[in-house]
């Protein structure tokens, strides 16, 4: 009723109609505030530091500070989207690098142990997905178990103790650098790019969004919501386990304690890109610019020596200050 | 302390004015003999627009306590948005709404209670694991001292009130063992609990057997006596001559007419709302002639609700399925279509016999469904029309799993035409046409994947009369292309003036087959109903 159903559509569209869309999707778009929040975020830094914010070495130390979060927020985001979360992420990456910590010092290759631990992920993501499918759980309440089970197999399988690594390729991963690029960028950015893709462009990419959707009319239209969602979180965790390894390398040691609350940092980039918690809208370009904005801003902080601990309350701010700007956009925007 | 004693002052104060007033109204009543104080409604030029649509433009009319009046009209005629206005949930760009002479700006739905306005919404909006009487007293449940909730005092007025209703119900019941028509009673008595001047319904009988419309009616009945001015929105024309007083036809948001229910006629409503004749749409339909060989062939199909249930269908027929709500017609489909599993049976597609596990297997094997629930099991309701369409056949539109977005913008565009779809884009949320148009973008998405057989479940609920009788040409369109329609309907009318054939179903079971020549209203219902006249 509210809707404007006068005309009926023409396929044809001129150049001049097509430059004026273009526009109308900037102006329009979700994006728009989050752009705009970047931006700012960059300009009262770089004021604030004296210039030292935007320069080449900063962006790289934000970025590196973003890869492992980042590739967790890319199956956050596939979940999200599907209308799942996952929490965790941050327990599976904990043990993965214990595991192949105490795989590379039992004197396994790294060629063997990296591919071992991240396809061991996987039937993490297989395990989330069966209690989810089957025995039809809460994906936060199944997430909720495997999280408090994956911690404390971290802590069980090394008795509680670091695992120190020596394998020098294996530090790479973690320190390395090409082209002055670090290696976890790299890595970070790549996946980034291909899992774009595969979003917006494939089938698969489609289905994780018609099944976030209406995963009823979804299955009545001959997509297996089931199989879709095994998928994503199969991607997830692996995506938690290769980020363990590279935080493992990063730190040269596999720590049962480490990446407590990546999960969070990653659901709140992906929220604060606009992908809704109700499933069926988002964009992993969003999450993206999420991502950015929370990291960009954390690292600003943490340039004007702000205490860590008001890093993690600005966090929750930001988010609310996110969230409430675009609640008042569509508000506008609908009445 | 303080504030509950203020509270029930004030809740105490407000009851003694209301039964002065109705005191004063009842003496009036006898007094003058004749001369009665009745409560008035009048919208005054109300207008709202939203972006690039007029939804109501300067609408006036006026309704009386003691009369029910239907508001009726095309989906998107503007019924819905004057709701929405009379409640509070919109406000509108001019004129305004006066109850009893006096105007009323409601800017929320709360201050629209406060005025003595409800409606009542098509959706339920009770709380399901609370008790009846506390679902009644919602907002203003007796408390005693230290605010606790009085539970006697709660119970005893709610179980008044039910029996002011004369309902088989009890106060401490929970209002999810309740079946839908007597949950919607428990609304009924909220909104009468709060002393309305004015009841909205809002395709109250949506999801009602005809039993439970009964009593529904009784109840509008009874609050009519009870000098209630009572709003009545409705497809229904059966229902609109059986309990309205008075008729305002709305057309495109603007006000068309008001009429007495009692001089006026269905063709004449059809007329005004339409703006054309739809007396004999049926007679009108260009059907098709040439039925062919059969297609489909479901010989002792068992399943839940479904017994031993054998039948087939040709090229190019259309069968329609009658039934009761609940005779296991919607359960047979979705055992067909792989939706639910079946126990026993065996399904031939053009001769073949196939195997159906999930849906996938039965679009696999040319069988489509159209879902009777658009809402819930049909559109996705976030995403565009385009993405709607493409969804059954993303595999065939596909190469390596990169989707062909050219392609599948042609698939849309030309679903978008052939079917008549009104909307600027192809990209619009679905979620935001009406249901006309969303049920031909369903249409749109299995005549995509080429279907030999098409279901239809209840194709044409909750959608105005002019989409209807489009979406009955477009069966009929499909039905010559060569696809074999099977139609399951409520609406007797529609489901004698569409199909060739006919079956029967009764509580899970086949009673009969009627060719279209000899079917008529009342062989169906026999038929419909061979259980309560014992056996078939």
């Amino acid at each position: 009723m509210i809707s404007s159903e006068s005309t009926i559509y023409q396929g044809s569209r001129t150049a001049k109609d097509k430059v004026r869309e273009f526009f109308r999707q900037i102006f329009t778009s979700d994006k728009l505030g989050l752009v705009i929040a970047l931006l700012l975020i960059i300009i009262v830094f770089s004021i604030l530091t004296g210039n030292k914010y935007f320069t080449g070495q900063n962006i790289i130390n934000i970025l590196i500070s973003s890869s492992i979060v980042g590739l967790v927020a890319i199956g956050e985001c596939y979940l999200v989207i599907s209308g799942q979360i996952d929490l965790s992420p941050g327990s599976v990456a904990a043990f993965s690098g214990v595991l192949v910590s105490i795989l590379l010092a039992r004197g396994w290759h790294l060629l063997l142990a990296l591919p071992s631990v991240v396809a061991f992920g996987c039937f993490i993501g297989l395990l989330n997905a069966t209690l989810v499918n089957k025995l039809k759980l809460e994906p936060f309440i199944a997430t909720l178990a495997t999280m408090s089970i994956f911690r404390g197999l971290a802590y069980i399988i090394c008795g509680g103790k670091a695992v120190f690594v020596t394998d020098k390729l294996f530090l790479k991963l973690g320190a390395g650098r090409i082209l002055g690029i670090p290696i976890p960028v790299i890595v970070f950015i790549v996946m980034f790019a291909i899992f774009i893709v595969i979003l917006s462009r494939t089938r698969f990419g489609r289905s994780v969004y018609m099944v976030g959707g209406n995963p009823v009319a979804a299955r009545l239209a001959g997509i297996n919501a089931a199989k879709v969602r095994t998928k994503i979180y199969m991607i997830t965790s692996a995506f938690s386990a290769l980020g363990g390894c590279i935080q493992a390398g990063r730190m040269s040691s596999g720590q049962p304690m480490s990446s407590e609350g990546l999960e969070f940092d990653a659901v709140t980039a992906v929220v604060l890109g606009g992908v809704a918690m109700t499933g069926g809208v988002g964009t992993l370009g969003g999450a993206l610019l999420g991502l950015m904005i929370l990291q960009g801003f954390n690292n600003g902080l943490m340039m004007m020596n702000v205490p860590s601990f008001w890093q993690t309350v600005s966090r929750g701010v930001l988010l609310i200050a996110a969230l409430s700007f675009d609640f008042i956009r569509n508000r506008k925007r609908n009445k | 302390m303080k504030e509950v004693n203020k509270f029930d002052i004030f809740c105490h104060s407000r009851l003694i004015e209301l039964q002065i007033e109705i005191e004063e109204r009842n003496r009036l009543r006898d007094g003058d003999g004749g001369e009665i104080l009745v409560s008035t409604l009048e919208f005054r030029g109300i207008t709202k627009s939203f972006p690039g649509v007029r939804a109501l433009d300067n609408v006036s009319f006026k309704a009386k306590g003691g009369q029910v009046v239907a508001l009726v009209g095309e989906n998107g005629a503007g019924k819905s948005t004057l709701l929405k206005i009379l409640n509070g949930d919109y406000q509108p760009d001019a004129g305004q709404y006066m109850i009893d002479g006096r105007e009323c700006h409601s800017r929320t739905p709360h201050a629209a209670i406060n005025a003595g306005v409800s409606v009542i919404y098509q959706e339920r909006q009770v709380i399901p694991y609370l008790s009846v009487a506390e679902n009644i007293f919602m907002e203003e449940i007796p408390v005693g001292p230290v605010r606790l909730i009085n539970y006697n005092e709660l119970n005893r007025r709610a179980q008044q009130i039910i029996d002011e209703f004369k309902l088989p119900i009890k106060a401490t019941q929970r209002v999810k063992d309740l079946s839908v028509a007597y949950q919607q009673m428990v609304e009924i008595m909220k909104s009468y609990r709060r002393k309305p001047k004015v009841i909205a319904f809002d395709e109250p009988t949506a999801s009602l057997s005809d039993a439970e419309i009964e009593i529904l009616f009784g109840i509008i009945e009874d609050l009519k006596k009870k000098g209630i001015i009572i709003l009545y929105v409705s497809h229904r024309m059966k229902e609109i001559f059986q309990i309205t007083d008075e008729v305002v036809v709305l057309k495109d948001g603007k006000f068309v007419d008001q009429l007495k229910t009692s001089s006026t006629n269905e063709n004449e409503l059809i007329f005004k709302m339409v703006g054309r004749n739809l007396g004999d749409i049926f007679k009108g339909l260009d059907r098709n002639e040439n039925i062919g060989e059969t297609i489909l062939e479901v010989k002792n199909l068992v399943a839940n609700n479904v017994k031993n249930v054998s039948f087939s269908l040709r090229k190019g027929e259309i069968l329609g399925f009658a039934g009761l709500v609940g005779a296991g017609r919607t359960e047979t489909m979705r055992a067909i279509f792989g939706a639910d599993k079946y126990t026993s049976g065996e399904i031939y597609v053009e001769g073949e016999k196939i195997e159906i596990k999930s849906p996938e297997d039965a679009i696999k094997n040319g069988i489509a469904l159209c879902p009777e629930d658009r809402k819930d099991q049909g559109i996705i309701a976030k995403r565009g029309i385009r993405e709607n369409i493409s969804l059954a056949i993303l595999e065939s539109l596909s190469k390596r799993g990169f989707i062909n977005f050219s392609k599948e913008r042609e698939i849309a565009e030309k679903g978008v035409n052939d079917l008549n779809v009104k909307t600027p884009t192809i990209e619009k949320h679905i979620g935001e046409l009406s249901g006309g148009n969303q049920q031909k973008v369903i249409l749109a998405r299995w005549l995509a994947a080429n279907p030999k057989v098409l279901i239809l479940d209840e194709p044409t609920k909750g959608i105005d009369v002019g989409s209807k009788s489009e979406i009955y040409q477009i069966i009929c369109n499909l039905a010559k292309q060569g696809i074999g329609v099977i139609m399951i309907s409520s609406e007797l009318p529609e489901i004698l003036g569409v199909c060739d054939r006919i079956l029967v179903m009764c509580q899970g079971r086949i009673t009969g087959e009627l060719m279209r020549e000899e079917a008529t209203e009342k062989k169906v219902l026999t038929l419909a109903m061979a259980d309560m006249l014992g056996g078939y």
